[in-house]
């Protein structure tokens, strides 16, 4: 890695820790508490800053990543290096930068598993109101479908879904992975609704004249969004882990266009004598997926109307 | 990892009490010259072990521990005429006249439930062999072979329809002898299935004792072997779903011996295992970029780039294979000159050569032929169609996938594009066959002669020819080798067509591994055949002093 | 009761046929086709064309369909394609190492994951609930199948500690003791087990400390504490048993992780069972195993699921079971 990219780095932790301490006096200025329960949350300002240094890194990629991701720098001379300053998180089989390749893989893995949480939740989430709301035939259709869904081993929902498309992009390969996730967010949305319109409050709304929308919309999605948030965090972290497991499969992102899956898969061979390959990727999933867990619970905190503690 | 740690050490100390106080109970077991525990890690299951039925390699391994050819190729043997043959179930054969082939059977020949081997047996295989109703793959071979007769129990007689060199490598090598007693009222439509392939009899040094599913196929040493007693006693496979898995047990000490080892990070943890001796062997395989002659999914056009003799040639000029050859093996292969393993050791002559590497004459020729970089997107383009194509590479070669990146890479230097598809082989395999690709990394796996695959892959209508090339000149200079009465006439032919294949590039030879096996040092007498890689496993051994736990538990 | 675990029992079995109906049209959907040659190896054609009569894969789909659905009637999964055997007889082998490896990595999952869960939630916010919320949200983050490759490394491949893989000794196994067989069993348990549990723990603990933290929130628990009950009693008596609720739906939703999830697992681990047998099957398009562990796997969903159902009805009664 050169100079300027190290520097660069250097400033991107830089920009991470301000943005942290910005939005922590921002929060601790505002007149709404919610700002200071967040923070109050122990792992919060670290699962942020990881979240923010990763979101930078990849928006930033070409600053920060020495060399293109495809970039075989020396196809015979630079394989399997270990972690060095010049190759900070060593080199793979085919002599390319890991530190790189993580930088622009994250690009791909944040945004796919992002959006194709989005899609998931959104779905679960509402499938899962409206089942354990209604009850009667509407939760029993709706679930029994959501059985049908849980029922058959997702590797085989994939599977389908290839042989329609067999040259899987980016674009569908989300839609797969949003399409194929909501099953478990709804039930457990549906768990908490079902508890949740047996509540006082919610009899107290029907009894006033109010339509299910409206209870819905005023009762139920604010009392459910905790276990919504908890499982949007969640949720990012099982498609990212979906994705690596269809690399596996050689049917996730295609090379040379890396994602952490595809690294993974790529150093599995390599495990014993080049264990960095794999480790890396790995590692930068569980603190994604870490931070995630930990800004999802400070939020879930936060947002909380009555006072969790 | 720090603070659970007791808990393994505690379940591996009490494990290791246990099972040495079980060996001290039991020290004593097996000893002397004929004890012995081998177990090969193999990648793969097999499927059935009724030998016409099944051409997977690892069933082919099993077939040569428990059946047994006519004769077979001598380590090193060349397969024209019968020099290079040993006796098996024939201790000898003649010829009554150049068209008439006489095989005497040895008397002592026993199938394992008792019966004599008999001349009968050798009729009955040569019938099912050539049953279409079987439809073994090996028919196409015997097509020469009029008739096989018997005179009398241990005498089998080969009529030929023609005479050509390989004569009698096609009457011994293919078939292994079948018990006639045991599959003769097997209906021949429901030998796929049939229970014999689960739990074979056959009349090698081997008897089949047990296939625990997904885990191991047991088999134990016949101590009546009419060719004399196997030293080790019991030879286990286990099935790793890899090749990786596959050596991780090996060099865990899990298992005794894995056949190849291919990559160099495999060899070194071989090596730095301390418990294994590597043996190198000739591969029977090599590796080539096929180029699809016909447009992709439209086999009545020809495809827009690689129909040209030009281009083709420009490619296999840009591609720097001594480069590649060195990061993905490191020595240990080597750059084919034409469609050739390292076993057809007689090929590999100097008359062949491989072109060189050469990106400005690569550059000079597409330029030559209209293909420029017009828009300056570091993409050659001729007539708004950019010089780009697809390469299909399965998902399981972790070799090949290396290659890919490696040309996409290099050709990328003189504005050719690839995009790789990465793809899993049954859904590559459909592809291919159908035409529906650009470009794909084929290999593969060849007999000991070249007589079957060449003209398979590269000749005019070929079974396996998915690439369309199609010349009449090659295709004659073949038919000369296989019907060439000498072996120098037959190798100068096979060179001329050679150099043909090298002229037209139908594709890129990328590489001919060498095989390394690397088997537990406790084994002695280690010999392996380039073409069978167990098949002599039945005269290796473990010195007494050697034996361990394992090659000495319950006997 | 009676009526609704009928009505629950046809859904099911509605659910299962759809299931099986979706993977046959997935299978035979799917580009690539069963009977590939060895690879490296040239097809042949004759032997493919017998081998499809042989199976019946000549006939039209709708056929093929129709057969496959007569056949189940009467309790026949078919002749696998790869293995040439009888497919009930292949799960038959396989289904005792899967409920071996995921009955053992459950236990561990729900042992650890409650148990942690409840320790965290009662003491929030304390070193150790903040120790704990790491460590198993660092668990529960992890691809399952890459702890398993590291866990295989540096406990199996450098300390030697466990075997690389498979169920049991090839050689030694059946010469041992009992409990020398029984030790050779757990040592090669506790690799897999251990990668499924742990994963499995991390999630489910994390999600015991939420619906406990939620329900400590709960009117009636400030009511029960404002009582001066003992916070113990509070947690347990009231709490605990309104958070088991989510915890116990999500037993059924483990069950279809650990035995597809395990998928990878068993790859890695050399593991001859459903999931390794599963994949395998998908990969050389052996249809009929493929439709047999799909068919056993969602059948044992179902049934999963309709028990989750009747323990969280059972345990809070304000839920009717009218579904």
């Amino acid at each position: 890695m050169t100079f300027a990219s190290w520097l660069t780095l250097l400033a991107t932790v830089a920009w991470t820790a301000a943005v942290v301490a910005w939005s922590r006096r921002v929060a601790r200025r505002a007149r709404r508490d919610s700002g200071r329960r967040f923070f109050r949350h122990p792992t919060a300002a670290a699962g942020l800053a990881v979240l923010v240094l990763l979101a930078t890194l990849a928006l930033c990629a070409p600053l920060v990543a020495p060399v293109l991701p495809s970039t075989q720098l020396n196809i015979t001379a630079l394989q399997n290096r270990p972690p060095s300053w010049q190759y900070p998180l060593g080199t793979d089989l085919y002599s390319r930068d890991v530190w790189s390749r993580l930088v622009y893989g994250a690009r791909v893995s944040l945004g796919v598993g992002t959006l194709g949480m989005l899609v998931a939740v959104s779905l679960g989430g509402m499938v899962g109101a409206t089942a354990g709301y209604f009850r009667g035939w509407v939760d029993g259709v709706l679930m029994r479908f959501v059985d049908v869904g849980l029922s058959v081993p997702r590797i085989f929902l994939v599977l389908a879904a290839i042989a329609v498309w067999e040259r899987l992009g980016v674009g569908p390969l989300i839609l797969l992975l949003g399409l194929t996730g909501w099953f478990a967010t709804s039930r457990i949305v549906r768990a908490e609704v079902l508890t949740l319109r047996e509540r006082p409050f919610t009899d107290a709304a029907r009894s006033l004249g109010a339509g299910p929308w409206r209870v819905i919309a005023r009762h139920i999605v604010p009392n459910a969004a905790a276990p919504l948030i908890v499982s949007a965090a969640l949720g990012i972290g099982s498609m990212l882990l979906l994705e690596t497991g269809l690399s596996f499969l050689g049917v996730g992102i295609q090379p040379p266009q890396p994602s952490w899956g595809n690294m993974i898969a790529d150093g599995r061979d390599q495990l014993t004598v080049a264990p960095w390959i794999s480790l890396f990727p790995g590692l930068a999933i569980a603190l994604v997926v870490m931070a995630l867990n930990a800004v999802g619970d400070a939020l879930r905190d936060a947002l909380d109307p009555r006072d969790g503690t | 990892m720090n603070a659970p740690s007791w808990f393994p050490r505690v379940s591996v100390v009490m494990a290791l009490g246990i099972l040495s106080a079980t060996a001290c109970s039991r020290r004593g077991g097996c000893s002397g010259e004929y004890c012995g525990t081998f177990v090969i890690a193999g990648t793969g299951e097999v499927t059935t072990l009724l030998p016409p039925v099944s051409d997977a390699s690892i069933d082919r391994d099993v077939f040569d521990q428990i059946f047994l050819r006519l004769a077979d190729l001598a380590p090193g043997g060349g397969t024209i005429g019968d020099a290079g043959f040993v006796p098996q179930l024939a201790h000898s054969w003649e010829w009554t006249d150049p068209l008439t082939l006489v095989f005497h059977l040895d008397p002592r020949a026993r199938w394992q439930d008792g019966p004599e081997v008999t001349a009968a047996d050798v009729v009955f295989t040569f019938d099912a062999y050539t049953d279409s109703a079987i439809a073994s793959g090996d028919r196409t071979a015997l097509s020469h072979i009029v008739s096989v007769t018997t005179p009398d129990s241990l005498t089998a007689v080969f009529r030929f329809r023609d005479r050509y060199p390989e004569m009698f490598f096609d009457a011994v090598f293919h078939m292994r002898i079948l018990p006639a007693h045991l599959l003769a009222n097997v209906p021949r439509g429901t030998w796929q299935t049939a229970e014999f392939g689960r739990a074979p009899v056959g009349d090698g040094p081997y008897r089949f004792v047990r296939w625990t599913q997904g885990q191991t196929l047991e088999l134990t040493a016949d101590s009546t072997f009419f060719l004399g007693r196997p030293h080790l006693r019991r030879v286990i496979w286990r099935f790793a779903s890899d090749l990786n898995t596959a050596i991780t047990q090996v060099v865990a000490g899990e298992a005794d011996a894995v056949e190849v080892l291919i990559t160099p990070p495999n060899i070194k943890r071989a090596q730095d295992a301390g418990h294994l001796t590597l043996y190198p062997y000739d591969g029977a395989t090599y590796t080539f970029l096929e180029f699809n002659f016909r447009a992709n999914g439209d086999a009545s056009r020809p495809h827009p780039i690689f129909a040209d003799a030009d281009v083709r040639r420009a490619l296999v000029l840009a591609t720097d294979r001594p480069s590649m050859l060195q990061s993905v093996f490191a020595g240990h292969a080597k750059i084919p000159p034409g469609p050739m393993p390292q076993q057809w050791k007689w090929l590999w002559v100097p008359e062949l050569t491989v072109p060189p590497y050469d990106t400005a004459q690569a550059a000079q020729l597409l330029a030559a032929r209209g293909w420029r970089d017009t828009n300056r997107d570091g993409v050659r383009d001729r007539g708004g169609k950019k010089l780009s194509f697809h390469l299909m590479v399965p998902s399981s070669s972790a070799v090949r996938q290396q290659y890919a990146l490696l040309l996409q890479a290099q050709l990328k230097a003189v504005g050719v594009e690839v995009l790789i598809d990465q793809m899993e082989r049954a859904a590559m395999d459909e592809r291919v066959q159908s035409g529906g690709f650009d470009a794909v990394l084929e290999s593969w796996n060849t007999d000991p002669t070249p007589t079957a695959s060449v003209p398979g892959i590269w000749g005019t209508g070929g079974g396996s020819n998915y690439g369309h090339y199609a010349s009449p000149t090659f295709d004659r200079q073949v038919a000369a080798a296989t019907s060439a009465t000498t072996p120098e006439a037959a190798k100068a032919a096979w060179i001329a067509a050679f150099g043909t294949l090298a002229h037209d590039a139908p594709g890129i030879m990328l590489f001919s591994v060498d095989n390394i096996a690397a088997v537990d040092s406790r084994v002695a007498d280690v010999r392996i055949r380039p073409d069978s890689w167990w098949a002599l496993l039945w005269t290796w051994r473990i010195p007494p002093g050697k034996l361990n736990e394992r090659d000495r538990v319950g006997g | 009761m009676l009526p609704w675990l009928l009505r629950r029992a046809a859904a099911g079995i509605a659910i299962v046929f759809a299931v099986v109906t979706l993977t046959f049209a997935a299978v035979h959907l799917a580009p690539g086709k069963p009977f590939l040659p060895p690879e490296g190896r040239p097809a042949n054609p004759a032997a493919i064309e017998r081998l499809k009569t042989a199976f019946g894969l000549d006939q039209p789909l709708p056929v093929q369909y129709v057969r496959y659905l007569a056949a189940l009637a009467h309790g026949e999964l078919g002749e696998s394609f790869s293995r040439r055997r009888p497919v009930a007889e292949m799960i038959g082998n396989a289904l005792p190492n899967t409920v071996l490896l995921a009955g053992t990595a459950l236990l561990l999952d729900f042992a650890l994951g409650i148990a942690i869960g409840v320790f965290q939630a009662a003491r929030v916010r304390r070193r150790a609930d903040v120790a704990l919320t790491n460590l198993t949200l660092f668990f529960y983050s992890l691809p399952t199948f890459w702890l398993g490759l590291v866990l295989l490394l540096v406990f199996a491949q450098w300390l030697h500690w466990f075997p690389v893989g498979g169920p049991t000794d090839p050689v030694l196994h059946d010469s041992l003791p009992l409990l020398g067989r029984l030790l050779d069993r757990l040592r090669h348990l506790a690799l897999p087990a251990l990668t499924l549990g742990l994963v499995g723990a991390g999630g489910t603990a994390r999600f015991q400390r939420a619906a406990l933290l939620e329900a400590l929130g709960q009117d009636y628990v400030r009511t029960a504490r404002a009582k001066g009950l003992p916070e113990r009693a509070v947690l347990v008596r009231h709490a605990l048993r309104d958070a088991l609720l989510p915890v116990i739906s999500l037993l059924g939703l483990a069950l279809p992780f650990l035995l597809t999830g395990a998928v990878l697992v068993e790859t890695v681990f050399s593991w001859p069972g459903l999931g390794k047998l599963a994949a395998d099957a998908i990969s050389t398009r052996d249809y009929p195993v493929v439709l047999g562990t799909t068919l056993l796997v969602s059948t044992a969903v179902v049934i999963g699921s309709l028990v989750a159902d009747v323990i969280t009805a059972a345990a809070d009664p304000r839920i009717r079971l009218s579904a």
